[in-house]
């Protein structure tokens, strides 16, 4: 390290790195656990609500299934 | 703050050299100070050092933090580019993770990007340099220039509706000029187009490693194109308006193209991923990076000598020799072979571990916080001091070159850029031409930045077009999985909107080891090296000629500042001009000059 004079740290330096055992959003596998998201990339209205979703789906298979954010 | 002081030199007998310094100088972001020795009796800069006394240190706190959170904290480098860093980080974070997002979150990255680089292009141009080009500022610094524009007919008159050179001139002043208002709205709707992409503006908040949260619907994108079509008139524009200024200074003073005029060295690290080519892994970068939107490369002397990612990357030496910092060979090497088993430098930012050493400036030997980023040439074994030619002129001249380029809207021809615009509220399709001038200058490097605001809202078009095809099909994936390793490396390359920019990154223990991002402006605003290579600024400003008509007692700097600023130098605040014997000069460089013309 540099050789001036710093103080001493109030807190660790890495003490916003990961604690082992908390669960990541970004891990392998959630994606596939999330509802509504299918694994050919596409997804359907469950992603969006839980209510009905099944209703709100399009009318047509043709048709994207879009659902809102 | 500079003292300027007066004194006869050895060789010249006849010329005086006077001192004059701009510390800091405004319309730029962080802190910069030009000192320089000016020979006023034959009109030219004799010397200058560019300095900065601003320490940031992202290298040493990043140390130990959490690799994810890498481009949420380097955002905060910037508060204009920020989401440049972002994206940089999370190009780094990419490879070392080894993962590849789906496409549809590179295309909405790279519409969050274009909109970025249209925003921080006009907002500069429009709003800051061209307060040096404006009649306010000719009137004080060359009236001839200001009485001839007023009797020279501008020659895209019947694009952007201004009848002479000087009504242009007028459009520019700071406050009440219509350009400048009209730049302001621009920047407004830009910057609303970045939001849709990339959730905020400056510092994203949906742009992660693996992908984006930005919810993928049509309206999304809908948005983004109306915003878009309505900006393509100004755009169309301005390039007519900044061709027709840039002309007719060169028309008026005949000489004009020596200001801020160097070797054509410049560095550019690509642009814009395409999905379809690109999976973030090392072992395939040259041909990921070669397939870029803006191709990388490096230009020497006019001369494209390559445009693969692996060879610019292990060439960065980041060397020492004026900075303010301890050397760092006998420290421990991270990274000592790429991934491909090409050995790495030591003085590559992989293995750099930054020493501070703060220390009086003394210009005969550390003068500067900022490092001199310099290329290895292997064929010559120099070691270049690259510029970015303010980022635009070094993207158009390597795109121009390569030849890689070929979209609908823009296609690179070996020795131009060809940007075509769809038709626009008033104005027709319009096909624009860049093409690669004769020099390396300050009118040249401006010129470039307004191209590339055609050239960014053209390659928005196309990636508009993709991502509706791609949520269209229903794929509406936007984020990949992934795991952090424990030990990993990783580096990105991006072009920040004012040039060159890399991250490196190391990981051990799931923690950064080492973290190292190296913006444009180290690599623009570099004192002079080990080698004794002065940086690009000071390389442009020395020798220069000064048009200026004012003498010494009410020198502006004008020429100066324009050189420097053509470069888009991104170090804040105002300027002062202390001229010794306790006097301040009280002029301000900066857009309250409007305020006094009204």
């Amino acid at each position: 390290m540099a050789s001036i004079r710093v103080g001493r740290p109030d807190v660790p330096v890495d003490i916003s790195a990961h604690t082992p055992g908390v669960p990541e959003g970004n891990a392998t596998g959630n994606y596939e656990k999330q509802r509504g998201h299918h694994l050919d990339g596409t997804a359907d209205a469950r992603r969006s609500t839980g209510i009905r979703p099944t209703r709100r789906d399009p009318i047509l298979d043709v048709m994207p299934n879009l659902p809102p954010g | 703050m500079a003292a300027r002081t007066t004194q006869r030199t050895a060789a010249a007998p006849s010329s005086q050299l006077v001192e004059m310094a701009w510390d800091p100088i405004t319309r730029i972001i962080g802190n910069l100070g030009i000192y320089t020795k000016i020979d006023f009796a034959n009109r030219r800069v004799a010397e200058c050092h560019s300095t900065s006394s601003l320490f940031r240190g992202y290298s040493m706190f990043m140390k130990g933090k959490d690799p994810r959170d890498a481009g949420f904290i380097t955002s905060r480098i910037c508060g204009i580019c920020g989401d440049n860093h972002t994206t940089c980080s999370v190009y780094a974070q990419n490879m070392a993770y080894g993962v590849k997002p789906p496409p549809l979150a590179e295309w909405i990255i790279n519409l969050g990007e274009a909109a970025e680089y249209m925003f921080d292009h006009t907002i500069f141009q429009d709003n800051l340099v061209f307060v040096d080009y404006s009649a306010a500022m000719v009137a004080q610094t060359n009236p001839s220039v200001l009485a001839r524009a007023e009797n020279t007919q501008a020659p895209g008159a019947g694009i952007h509706g201004y009848r002479t050179i000087a009504d242009i001139m007028r459009s520019f002043n700071p406050f009440e000029g219509d350009l400048y208002k009209e730049a302001l709205q621009v920047s407004r709707v830009t910057r609303e187009m970045f939001c849709l992409m990339e959730g905020r503006h400056v510092h994203p908040s949906t742009v992660y490693p693996g992908g984006v949260g930005t919810m993928p619907e049509p309206s999304l994108i809908t948005d983004y194109l109306s915003r878009l079509m309505s900006i393509l008139d100004f755009v169309k524009k301005s390039v007519a308006m900044n061709n027709d200024v840039f002309d007719f200074f060169y028309a008026a003073l005949p000489g004009y193209e020596e200001v801020g005029r160097r070797r054509v060295l410049l560095g550019c690290w690509g642009a814009w991923q395409d999905p379809a080519v690109c999976d973030y892994r090392y072992q395939t970068m040259s041909e990921w990076g070669r397939s870029m939107y803006v191709t990388p490369g490096i230009v020497v002397d006019g001369e494209l000598i390559t445009t693969n990612l692996v060879d610019i990357n292990l060439g960065i030496r980041i060397l020492l020799g004026s900075s303010f910092y301890g050397d760092w060979v006998n420290e421990q090497p991270f990274v000592t072979h790429d991934p491909l088993g090409n050995p790495v430098d030591m003085r590559h930012p992989w293995n750099q571990t930054t020493l501070p050493e703060p220390q009086k400036r003394d210009f005969d030997g550390k003068y500067s916080w900022v490092m001199s980023p310099r290329w290895f040439d292997r064929r010559t074994g120099d070691h270049l001091a690259l510029d970015t030619g303010g980022g635009p002129y070094a993207r158009l001249y390597t795109t121009a070159l390569a030849g890689l380029v070929d979209t609908p809207y823009v296609t690179s021809t070996g020795n131009s850029v060809r940007i075509s615009l769809p038709k626009s509220e008033r104005l027709p399709a319009t096909t624009l031409e860049w093409k690669i001038p004769p020099w390396s200058n300050a009118i040249e490097r401006n010129r470039a930045r307004v191209y590339f605001v055609a050239y960014s809202a053209a390659m928005a078009l196309y990636f508009v077009e993709r991502a509706l095809e791609g949520i269209r099909s229903g794929d509406t994936r936007v984020f990949t999985d992934f795991d952090v390793p424990d030990e990993a490396i990783g580096c990105g390359f991006h072009e920040a909107v004012r040039g060159v920019l890399s991250h490196h990154m190391v990981i051990q223990d799931g923690k950064i080891a080492n973290y190292h991002p190296y913006p444009p402006t180290p690599w623009n605003g570099s004192p002079r090296d080990s080698y004794g290579t002065p940086g690009p600024y000071e390389d442009a400003v020395q020798d220069m000629p000064i048009f200026e008509e004012n003498g010494p007692d009410d020198f502006k700097g004008v020429d100066i500042m324009r050189a420097v600023r053509s470069f888009d130098p991104c170090l804040p605040c105002g300027v002062h001009m202390y001229v010794g014997n306790g006097r301040t000069i009280t002029h301000q460089h900066s857009p309250m000059l409007g305020a006094q013309h009204g």
